[in-house]
C-alpha cells in the first residue's frame, strides 16, 4: 500500500453535513485520513469534523437509494447526508447496529408485566370470580348464562353466519324433561335446570350459568343406551349445584379482557377463539370434578338408575374417541379416568335394584330430537 | 420550500411483507420493530428542502412502554371490567350495561394515550438534526376532549369544527421545532367551508326520506309513515308481504346516492379541515401552505381499499386451492370444519385450530402490508408533496430543544390498539 498516510479526498457533490444544532445545511469536503483510519469532514464556515471510520453508521431503512444518512457514534445529534455510494463502501461497520441499551430495565419491567397478568389471571380474576359466583342474583347468572350460551352457539358454527340450532323435536325434548325429573327427585335446587341438545356432532356435554345443562348431538348417538345419557346429564347437575359453571363464566370475563390487551388488534381475535375453545372444554378442578361425579351416583342411585353407567359412559367415550383430543375433552381430560371409571363401579349398590332410566319409546325419541 | 418525497412503492410493499412475516412468525412482539422499520422509512421519504425527516424511535423503547402499559392497564381491564360484569348482569340481567360502562371508562384514558403517543412521536422526529417536540400535557388534553365531545354531541353535531378547531389549536400550540413554538391561528368558524359537502348530502338525505315517505310513498299500500316505510323496505328485499310492490324502486338508488355522498362528506371535511388548519399554523419566520386535495384523497381511498381486498381475496382463494390440492378436497374441508368429522380420523383439532389462527394472522398481515402499499403510501405522498414553506427565513434562528425523555413511550397508545395505519 503506497501512501497509506497521505489524506484521499472523497467526492462530497451534493453532501451536507448537520451538526446537531441548528437546521442549516453545511456544504463539506470529506477526506479520509490517518491511513485512512478517520473521516475528515471540513465544513464551509471552516469547521473541521472527525469521525473514525469504525465508528460511523449509516441509517437503516431510509427510502430512496439515492441519499446515505451517516452518524457518528460519539454524536447523537450531528448527521452527513451524503449521496456518494463510495463513502459507504468505505466504511467498515456502517451496517452495525447500536448496542441496545437500558436492557436490565426492560428486563424488569417484562417480568412485572408477566406478572402482573399473572397475578391477574391466575389470583386476582379467579378469586375475585369465585367470591361474586356467591353473590350474583339467580335472574343475574341466568342472565349470564344465556349470554354465554350465546356465545358458544356463535362459536361453534363454522360458517360465522348464524349460531348452531337448538335441536326441539317434541317427544325427545318431552323425554329429556321427564329425565331432567326423575334425576332431581325432591332436591331443592337454587333454580330449575334448563336442558338442551345443540346440533353438533362434537361428543360432549357442559354445564352453564343459570341452571343450563347442554348436550351435543354427538354425545347422545354415543352413548349406547339411555342410561348413560342420564348418567351424563346427573354429572352436569353436579357441577350446576356447586356453581362451578357461574365461576368459570366470570373467570373467563376476566381473562379475555387481560388476553385482548397483552396480543393487541393482532391477535385479539385469536385469543378470543383460543378462550371459546377453553370455555366448551369446560376444564375444572379435579375436586370439582370428583364432587360432580359423587353428585351424579347418588342421584342415580336416588332415581334407581345404576350409577355403573357413569364408568360405561367413560368407557365408552374412551375406548372410541380416547385419542381425539378436544373432543368429549370435559370427560378425558383428567389422568384418573380410571379412578373415576372404579369409582362407579363401587358406587353401585349389590342388593339395589336398577330400572333402566327411560322406556324405549322415549329413548328412541331422544336419539331423533334433532330431526 | 418544497417538500419532496422519495422512495418507491415496492421498497415499501417488501420493507411491510418482510416485517410483517417477522410479526406473525414471533407471535406479535416483533411489531414494535415493524412498526419503529415503517416509521423510518416514511419519515425519510419525507424531505423538505431536500433534506429527509429522521425518526430515532426505539423498539426497545417501545416494547418497554408496552410493557408498562400492561402492568398498570391489566389491572383496570381485568378487575374493573370484572367488576362492571358483575354489577351489569346482578342489577340490569344483562351484559349490555356492562360493555358501555367499560366502554366509557377506557375514553379518557384513550384521549390521554392519544396525547402522550403523539408527543413520543413527535419528540423522536427530526430535520435537519433538529428535534421536534410536544409539551407535556396529556390529561388537559384528555378532558378538554371530553367537554368538546360533550358538547358536540349536545349540539347534535353542529359545534363539531369548533371541537376540531380547538383539539388542534391545544396540541399545535405545544407543539415545537427545535427552540421555535408553533402556533394555530384562525378562527373555529373557518371550518364550517369543509362541512359543505356533507351538510349537503345530509339535506339531499333528509329530502329523499321526506319524499319516500310522506310526498310520494315508495310503498303506497303501506301508510306513509317510518314504521310503513321500513317495514316496506324488507319486504321489498325479503320479497315478502304486500309490500314487495313499490312505486318506482329505482328512486332507492338515490339512497345509495346519499349514503355515498355522506362518505365523501366525512372524507371531504377531515381532509380539508386539515388543510385550513396547517395554512393557518404559522412559527416565528416560518408560515406554511397546504394544497391537500379531498378528492384525490377520496380517490386513494377507494382504489386502495378496492386493490388491497382484492388481492387479499385473490390470495386467500390461492391458499385454499393449493391447500386442497395438497391435502386433497375432502380432508381439507374437513380440516376446517365444514365437512363431516369422520374424514378427519386422526388429525387432532388443535392442528386445525392452529392453522387457522396461522391463516387468520397471515391474512391479517397482509391486509396490513396491502393498506400500507395502496393507501397509507399515495395518502403521505401527496401530503408530502401538497405542502409548502413559502416563508422559511424563520429557520436561522431555530436552535436544539432538549431530549424528551419518557418511559412508556406509546405503550398506552400500545395496549389499547391506538395504531394508526403506521
Ligand atoms: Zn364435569
Amino acid at each position: 500500500m503506497t501512501g497509506g498516510l497521505s489524506p484521499r479526498a472523497m467526492d462530497a457533490t451534493g453532501a451536507s453535513y448537520f451538526d446537531g444544532d441548528v437546521p442549516q445545511p453545511r456544504g463539506v469536503t470529506l477526506a479520509l485520513t490517518q491511513g485512512q483510519s478517520l473521516l475528515e469532514i471540513t465544513l464551509d464556515d471552516g469547521r473541521v469534523v472527525e469521525w473514525p471510520l469504525t465508528e460511523v453508521r449509516a441509517l437503516p431503512d431510509i427510502s430512496g437509494r439515492a441519499q446515505y444518512v451517516l452518524r457518528w457514534t460519539g454524536d447523537p445529534l450531528a448527521r452527513l447526508v451524503s449521496p456518494n455510494p463510495f463513502l459507504l463502501s468505505a466504511l467498515p461497520q456502517a451496517k452495525r447496529r447500536a448496542p441496545p441499551k437500558g436492557r436490565g430495565r426492560l428486563i424488569k419491567w417484562a417480568v412485572a408485566a408477566v406478572a402482573a397478568v399473572a397475578l391477574q389471571i391466575f389470583v386476582l380474576v379467579p378469586l375475585l370470580a369465585d367470591n361474586m359466583a356467591k353473590f350474583i342474583p339467580i335472574e343475574g347468572e341466568k342472565a349470564l348464562g344465556e349470554a354465554t350460551f350465546g356465545h358458544i352457539r356463535e362459536a361453534l358454527d363454522d360458517t360465522g353466519l348464524t349460531p348452531i340450532d337448538v335441536c326441539t323435536a317434541e317427544a325427545g325434548t318431552a323425554a329429556l324433561n321427564e329425565l331432567v325429573t326423575k334425576i332431581s327427585g325432591d332436591r331443592a335446587f337454587r333454580q330449575d335446570v334448563t336442558i338442551a341438545v345443540l346440533d353438533h356432532e362434537m361428543v360432549n356435554a357442559f354445564a352453564l350459568p343459570g341452571g343450563f345443562v347442554v348436550l351435543f348431538r354427538g354425545l347422545i348417538e354415543a352413548a349406547d343406551g339411555p342410561d348413560e345419557v342420564a348418567a351424563v346429564v346427573a354429572h352436569e347437575i353436579g357441577h350446576v349445584i356447586s356453581r362451578d359453571p357461574t365461576r368459570h363464566a366470570l373467570r373467563s370475563a376476566g381473562s379475555i379482557g387481560v388476553l385482548g390487551l397483552l396480543f393487541g388488534d393482532f391477535a385479539g381475535g385469536a385469543a378470543v377463539l383460543f378462550l371459546t375453545e377453553r370455555l366448551i372444554a369446560a376444564q375444572y378442578s379435579q375436586a370439582a370434578e370428583t364432587a360432580a361425579d359423587i353428585f351424579a351416583h347418588e342421584a342415580l342411585e336416588d332415581a334407581s338408575i345404576s350409577p355403573a353407567a357413569l364408568g360405561r359412559m367413560f368407557e365408552n367415550l374412551q375406548g372410541e374417541h380416547g385419542d381425539r383430543s378436544g373432543v368429549a375433552a370435559h370427560f378425558l381430560t383428567h389422568p384418573a379416568m380410571g379412578e373415576r371409571i372404579r369409582a362407579a363401579r363401587a358406587a353401585v349398590d349389590p342388593d339395589g335394584t336398577y330400572f333402566p332410566s327411560m322406556p324405549d319409546e322415549s329413548w328412541a325419541a331422544l336419539q331423533n330430537i334433532c330431526k | 420550500m418544497q417538500v419532496e418525497f422519495v422512495g418507491s412503492r415496492w421498497a415499501l410493499f417488501w420493507l411491510a411483507l418482510k416485517t410483517g412475516f417477522l410479526t406473525v412468525i414471533t407471535l406479535g412482539i416483533y411489531r414494535f420493530w415493524m412498526k419503529t422499520r415503517l416509521r423510518r422509512w416514511y419519515w425519510s421519504a419525507i424531505r423538505p428542502g431536500g433534506h429527509p425527516m429522521e425518526y430515532v424511535g426505539d423498539p426497545i423503547e417501545k416494547l418497554l412502554g408496552f410493557f408498562i402499559a400492561v402492568v398498570i392497564l391489566t389491572f383496570y381491564i381485568g378487575i374493573v371490567n370484572l367488576l362492571l360484569m358483575f354489577v351489569s348482569f346482578s342489577v340490569f340481567n344483562s351484559s349490555w350495561v356492562g360493555y358501555l360502562a367499560s366502554f366509557a371508562g377506557v375514553i379518557p384514558i384513550w384521549f390521554y394515550a392519544r396525547y402522550r403517543a403523539r408527543r413520543y412521536v413527535l419528540g423522536r422526529t427530526r430535520w435537519r438534526g433538529v428535534r421536534f417536540g410536544l409539551e407535556k400535557g396529556a390529561w388537559g388534553y384528555a378532558w378538554r376532549a371530553l367537554v368538546h365531545w360533550a358538547i358536540t354531541l349536545c349540539t347534535l353535531g353542529i359545534l363539531w369544527p369548533r371541537m376540531t378547531f380547538w383539539l388542534e389549536k391545544y396540541r399545535t400550540d405545544r407543539t415545537f421545532f427545535g427552540s421555535a413554538r408553533l402556533t394555530q391561528g384562525g378562527h373555529w368558524t373557518m371550518l364550517y367551508r369543509a362541512a359543505v359537502p356533507f351538510v349537503l348530502s345530509l339535506i339531499a338525505t333528509g329530502a329523499l326520506v321526506i319524499w319516500l315517505i310522506w310526498i310520494a310513498p315508495l310503498f303506497p299500500q303501506m301508510e306513509g309513515s317510518v314504521d310503513g316505510f321500513v317495514a316496506g323496505v324488507e319486504g321489498f328485499f325479503t320479497e315478502e308481504g304486500p309490500a314487495a310492490v313499490a312505486a318506482s324502486p329505482e328512486r332507492l338508488l338515490l339512497g345509495l346516492l346519499c349514503i355515498l355522498g355522506l362518505i365523501y362528506g366525512a372524507v371531504h371535511y377531515r381532509w380539508t379541515a386539515k388543510r385550513i388548519l396547517a395554512n393557518h399554523k404559522t412559527a416565528p419566520g416560518i408560515t406554511f401552505h397546504s394544497g391537500l386535495n379531498s378528492a384525490r384523497i377520496a380517490m386513494i381511498y377507494v382504489l386502495g381499499v378496492l386493490i388491497s381486498y382484492l388481492v387479499l381475496t385473490f390470495s386467500v382463494l390461492l391458499v385454499i386451492l393449493m391447500g386442497a390440492a395438497v391435502l386433497g378436497f375432502d380432508s381439507f374441508l374437513a380440516w376446517f370444519g365444514l365437512g363431516s368429522m369422520s374424514a378427519v380420523g386422526d388429525w387432532p383439532r388443535w392442528v386445525a385450530v392452529v392453522l387457522m389462527g396461522v391463516l387468520y394472522l397471515s391474512a391479517f398481515l397482509l391486509w396490513g402490508v396491502l393498506y400500507n402499499t395502496f393507501v397509507t403510501f399515495p395518502i403521505m405522498r401527496h401530503m408530502a408533496l401538497t405542502t409548502r414553506l413559502p416563508d422559511h427565513h424563520g429557520l436561522d434562528h431555530i436552535s436544539q430543544r432538549a431530549r424528551d425523555d419518557f418511559a412508556e413511550a406509546e405503550g398506552f397508545a400500545e395496549a389499547l390498539d391506538l395504531g394508526a395505519a403506521i
